[in-house]
């Protein structure tokens, strides 16, 4: 498996949790982002969209990131696959998010309703 | 293909931003301090060391953005170069002191509005302190502009009164006497020193706008820039200070007046116009100041909860606004009881002296870990290392002298003594 099946297997798996929670996905209604995922140790990426609070796209970059997230493959993976709380490896400075507050914080919120505790 | 933002503060917005989490009321305190144990031309060399020390460590954080663009900060650049048990360690006492700095500003706006609306402090700092946590509590989060703005008003209009003390007392015959005062002991100079790295306290936090910008060099020019500005309006501060009519230096003596020496600065001129006009600046200040501290400070209790480092129940969000209420909720209960606690000069001194410590402590880590990897350059001279040492060694001197001094017994400030010897 490649880097980047890696990452987007990883990805799928998130966006199925994110779907499978219809009261979150509704809480987000009215948010738009595009969302990048860089894995800054081996340069894979992956996209994706959301129109209203719903996945609109996976994949590609139809239009440019408001949002993008870069760590190690490996911490990407382990958030993505809900394994591993993102504020861990942010507060310690191993994985890092461009673009405005809000958006990070609205993502932050909602991995953290995704993650078991 | 790189994230877009419209909103990107820009070059000016950015140093305000540095300026402005750095310049709080609390720093017309830190100054009347140092202008009590030093005074005249030794204030202006106090903040003019350690102007020189935090263009050192401007350069140091500009690498540090550079390698972990990381809106963490400080937790984060010492958490890649010591491991995250020391960067707790370390950050642990800046937090807990920032908190209680915030604390320090509620009281001094409560004596600010005693003076301009003859209402009691306790309850102007506690009015202030529920009316900023509400508007947090909304959601509502002042944007950078706001902030420059309001710190664009409180630089220019001190400065316009400190430059408007100084002229005023060049006519006086006792102004050589307020420039030159007695040399200090050694001892009070480097205690001077480190109170002067005080007033930089919080240049720091414009790395944390690199999320923002993500332009690494944009925030070294920032830093950099930050540190010159406030050296200059600190300096020009302290010449204001200095040369104030010991009339106006002996009032700010009398019942709480000396938690607010910025309005003795603002009724030199003998209007009563001038300290009104400052005294909302400095509201307005705080105000904007304080509504940043609190959601940046209830997102770090909101992290550090959900990792299990504090009650989980803190780690809860409000879908809705974005902020933890929870948190928010657990951060003014601690402001309001400090605000209360803190009640005298000593311990308010105190809190300032130790700021100053836990900033150098912080400051002398961050320089040092700039040497370590995954910061330092494969082949860096030995000399720069050797030098980094040195301003992480000064860091840490001048940061324990601020806290051996701080806990000195008050005494007269130096312009009032020299008006006595007068």
């Amino acid at each position: 498996m490649t880097v980047a099946d890696r990452l987007g297997q990883a990805l799928a798996c998130f966006v199925e949790a994110y779907q499978a929670r219809p009261e979150l996905v509704a809480e987000q209604r009215g948010w738009s982002p595009v969302i990048a995922l860089a894995a800054s140790d081996t340069g894979a990426r992956a996209v994706v969209s959301l129109e209203d609070g719903r996945v609109a796209r996976v994949g590609g970059e139809a239009r440019p990131a408001t949002l993008e997230v870069r760590a190690d493959l490996d911490i990407l993976c382990d958030v993505l696959m809900l394994r591993r709380d993102p504020n861990e490896p942010y507060l310690f400075g191993e994985l890092s998010v461009q673009g405005a507050e809000a958006d990070f914080v609205r993502l932050d919120y909602i991995v953290s309703r995704l993650c078991p505790q | 293909m790189p994230a877009m933002n419209a909103e990107r503060p820009g070059p000016i917005t950015l140093v305000a931003t540095g300026c402005g989490t750095a310049i709080a009321c609390v720093c017309a305190l830190g100054l009347g301090e140092i202008e009590r144990r030093l005074g005249g031309v030794w204030s202006v060399a106090a903040v003019g060391v350690a102007a020189l020390l935090c263009a050192g460590l401007a350069r140091a954080l500009a690498r540090l953005t550079a390698v972990v663009p990381s809106g963490a900060g400080l937790l984060a650049f010492l958490s890649r170069g010591l491991g995250r048990r020391w960067a707790l360690l370390l950050m642990l006492p800046y937090v807990a002191l920032v908190l209680a700095l915030v604390a320090v500003e509620a009281r001094i706006v409560g004596a600010v509005s005693a003076r301009l609306f003859t209402i009691p402090p306790a309850v102007g700092a506690l009015a202030f302190v529920v009316f900023t946590w509400a508007v947090a509590r909304s959601g509502v989060r002042l944007g950078l502009r706001a902030q420059a703005v309001a710190t664009g008003a409180l630089v220019i209009g001190f400065s316009v009164l400190a430059v408007g003390s100084v002229v005023a007392a060049a006519r006086r015959p006792d102004f050589v006497a307020h420039l030159l005062p007695a040399t200090p002991s050694f001892m009070a100079l480097l205690g001077g020193v480190g109170q002067a790295l005080f007033l930089f306290m919080g240049f720091e936090l414009v790395t944390n706008q690199v999320e923002l910008v993500r332009a690494p060099g944009v925030i070294a020019s920032a830093l950099s820039r930050s540190v010159r500005l406030l050296a200059v309006f600190y300096a020009l501060a302290a010449l204001g200070f200095s040369t104030l009519a010991p009339e106006a230096a002996g009032a700010g003596l009398a019942g709480d007046r000396w938690l607010t020496p910025q309005l003795g600065l603002g009724s030199a001129g003998g209007s009563p116009l001038g300290a009104a006009a400052i005294g909302i600046l400095c509201l307005l200040a705080s105000f904007t100041s304080f509504n940043g501290a609190l959601l940046t400070l209830s997102r770090l209790v909101y992290a550090l909860a959900s990792q299990g480092m504090l009650p989980r129940r803190l780690a809860r969000m409000d879908a809705r606004r974005m902020v933890p209420p929870d948190a928010l909720a657990a951060l003014l209960a601690a402001v309001a009881a400090l605000t209360f606690l803190l009640s005298t000069r000593a311990l308010i001194n105190a809190v300032l002296a130790g700021s100053a410590a836990a900033a150098g402590l912080v400051w002398a880590a961050a320089v040092a870990v700039r040497e370590r990897p995954p910061f330092v350059e494969p082949g860096r001279p030995r000399g720069r290392q050797i030098a980094a040492l040195a301003l992480a060694s000064l860091f840490l001197v001048f940061g324990v002298s601020a806290l051996a001094e701080g806990f000195a017994a008050p005494s007269a400030p130096a312009h009032v003594e020299v008006a006595v010897a007068h």
